[in-house]
Parts: structure tokens; sequence; C-alpha cells
């Protein structure tokens, strides 16, 4: 018995021994493969869904953002995961007056834009911004927060409808939807005083933006989104980015009229003969 | 970098940069084709939102100073790249600036590159004709 219970406790000790040294060897692995391969993190789900959530900024402004190694570092990601570039921007789709105004406002060079003057961009133009934004999702809406002009959008996805008495606004009104693992986000009620995406490109209050976001990495957010305003545009204007993920940014303070000379700047061109 | 691999980098980006368009035009303020490279001494920093200002004093042929004040990224930009305020620039520093020209004034440019004298280089805005201004 004190044999046997010695060969026991032996027995136990070295099965433990044996357990102990599988599973650091286990940690280990992992670790070392959570070191090698971190890129292939699965993507994070809450409730269900793709759990959107984290610091982003756009992939197409990489290069102001943080300069020519995170565009390296991007497509070597990209490659790596098999996704594709998103497609080359397409001309707004303009009928004739719009497309005429757009020119006016080119032949201008862009002096008149709305965001020289700290106004609020509006969607989707907000998106492409060289600021990160933060995404914060909820179980019935999800919040993004933008760097630039302090902006939030608050965006109900609980089946919450617009609103009967919203006022047109710069950034709209946002309710979204899930379909799959995209969430769709309709947004409406917009004034007519903002760009959508590039010099002079003017739109009515009648625009309606659909959004889409879809997790498809770790890293990225492919965003897609088509542009509707039966007043401006011929037909739907479609345009795609890839968010990436910044895990260690912060957004930060960015007061947008400090330091803006442009304002005054601006008025003073629009004195001589350049701009008219 | 050499020069060239900063261009052929900045290309793909803009290829690869369906949204790349600008904050606010570049051409309203200034002339893409109206390139600077001076060499001066820092004499001012004005570290905010949303553009940094800075002045060198760039002494001429004649020995005569004059002032040159220039624009870049915002801070908050600038800082994502590595600036720090307080410690990147420093009055005193003499330092060499690559630009374009404003349309409004005559000694007031876009920064692009800041270079030291020990050679290193740091972007301070944006390329021509794009944004992030």
């Amino acid at each position: 018995m004190k044999n046997w219970s010695r060969h026991a406790t032996t027995s136990a000790l070295r099965t433990a021994v044996l357990l102990g040294a599988l599973a650091a060897s286990i940690a280990g692995a992992q670790s070392a493969g959570n070191t090698a391969r971190a890129s292939d993190k699965p993507v994070p789900r809450v409730n269900g869904k793709p759990n959107l959530s984290g610091t982003w900024i756009p992939g197409s402004t990489l290069l102001l953002f943080e300069g020519e190694e995170s565009v390296a570092a991007a497509r070597a990601y990209d490659t790596a995961h098999g996704r594709a570039a998103p497609p080359a921007p397409e001309p707004p789709p303009y009928q004739p007056d719009a497309e005429k105004q757009r020119q006016y406002y080119l032949g201008r060079k862009g002096i008149d834009d709305p965001m020289a003057r700290c106004l609020l961009s509006g969607v989707p133009r907000i998106m492409f911004r060289p600021l990160p934004f933060e995404i914060v999702q909820l179980p019935n809406r999800v919040i993004i927060l933008y760097e630039i002009h302090h902006a939030f959008r608050i965006i109900p996805t609980d089946g919450t409808p617009h609103p009967d008495d919203a006022e047109p606004s710069y950034l709209g009104d946002s309710i979204a939807r899930w379909d799959g693992d995209t969430l769709v986000v309709d947004v409406t009620a917009f004034n007519d005083k903002s760009w959508l995406q590039g010099v002079g490109t003017v739109h009515s209050e009648q625009l309606r933006v659909t959004e889409r976001y879809t997790r498809d990495t770790f890293e990225t957010i492919r965003y897609e989104v088509t542009i509707e305003d039966p007043a401006t545009l011929t037909k739907p204007w479609h345009m795609q980015d890839t968010m990436r993920l910044r895990p260690n940014e912060r957004l930060r303070e960015y007061e947008c009229i400090e330091s803006n000379e442009d304002i005054g700047r601006f008025e003073e061109l629009l004195k001589t003969s350049d701009f008219k | 970098m050499s020069p060239r691999g900063q261009v052929a980098v900045l290309a793909l980006a803009m290829l690869a940069a369906p949204a790349a368009f600008a904050h606010h035009s570049f051409a309203a303020g200034y002339d893409g084709e109206q390139q600077v490279t001076l060499t001066g001494k820092v004499a001012k920093v004005d570290w905010a939102n949303p553009h940094v200002h800075f002045t060198i004093d760039v002494t001429g042929d004649d020995g005569k100073v004059t002032p040159w004040r220039f624009e870049g990224y915002p801070t908050n930009m600038l800082v994502r790249q590595g600036w720090k305020r307080d410690e990147t620039l420093k009055i005193g520093d003499t330092v060499t600036v690559f630009g374009w020209r404003a349309r409004s004034e005559p000694n007031l440019g876009a920064a692009r590159w800041v270079t030291w004298p020990d050679g290193h280089k740091l972007a301070a805005g944006p390329p021509a004709g794009t944004g992030g201004r």
C-alpha cells in the first residue's frame, strides 16, 4: 500500500509534470503563433454579429496619416489575406446642371469648399478624412465618433425608424440593420450645404446614402457606399474604401478654427480675378 | 528613400486611393507649379490645428534676412508621424524646407518636407494637389 501510494504519488507527479510541460508547450506555440500570425486573429463577434468596435482610419489616407511605411504594411496585409484593392473611383454620374456646377467649383480651384471653413463634412465625405474615427457597437445602436469636427453619429440598429421631425442637416439621420454579417446604414435628411466627396460634388436635399460595413478581416472593414440623388445624379454613385484598425490609436482633440487662416485668406483671394 | 522611390510610393498610394481627395483644395491657396526650397533658422512655431505654421529666417546672398512662413499638416497628423511639440522643430534649428508658394502672399508657402543638417527628413505637409490639411 505504501509502495503503491508512493508509486501513485510518483505517477501523479510525473503526469502533472508532463501535463504541465504539454500545457506550457501548447501555450508557447500559441504565443509564438500569435506573435508570428497576429494578423490572422479571427474577426471578433458580439451578439452573433461581427464587432465593428475599434478605432479606424480610411486606408486611402494612410500616406497622409502615417506616411509611406503604413501604406506598404497595408499592401502586405491585403496580399497575405487575398484582399483586393478597392476599385478605382468613379466620376460622379452627374446630370448636366450638376456637372456644370462641379466644373464651376473646380475652375475656382476648390476655394468654395465648405470644409475649408470648418463646416461639417457630410456622409460619406466625413468617412474619408485622414483622421481616425471610433466605432462603438452596442446591442441596440452603433455610435461613430469622429476626430475631425468632433462629430458623432448615433445609429439605431434595433428597428427604430427615421424620426418624423428630422431637420435637414450635414450628417443627416442614420438608421441601420444587419444584412448577414454586413451592417447596412441608411442615411437621409441631409441639407444641401456639403460636398459628397471631392471638389464641387454638390447634392440636393433629396440625397440618400447607403453605407455597408463589412469587417472582412481582423484588421479591416470593407466600406461600400451608394449615393442616390434624383435631383443631381443620373444613376447611383458608388465608392469604396478599406477602413483599417488602429488598436493603439486614440481620438485626440481637433480644433478646426484656431489656426485656420484659410477663411480670411480665401476671402482676400476671392477679391482677385483668379477665382471669378 | 530616394526621390524616385518617394515618387513611386506616392504614385502607388494614389492609385490605391479611391477616396484620397482633398480635405480642402491645395490649389485654392497654393500654386503646385511654384516649388520653393529654402534654408533658414527657425524663428517661430505655431503648433495648432488645423494647420501647423512655422517661420524660418532666410539669409540671402546680400546678407538680407527674409522671414518665410510655412503652413503644414494639422498637429494631430504630425504627432502620428513622429513629431513632438517643442522637440522636433526648435527655435534656432537650421532647416531646409521644400514646398510650394502661396497665391496670396509672397513669403508664404505650403511645406512638404523639412530636412535637418544631419540629413533626417520629415513630412511636414501633404503633397501638392492632395488633401489632409
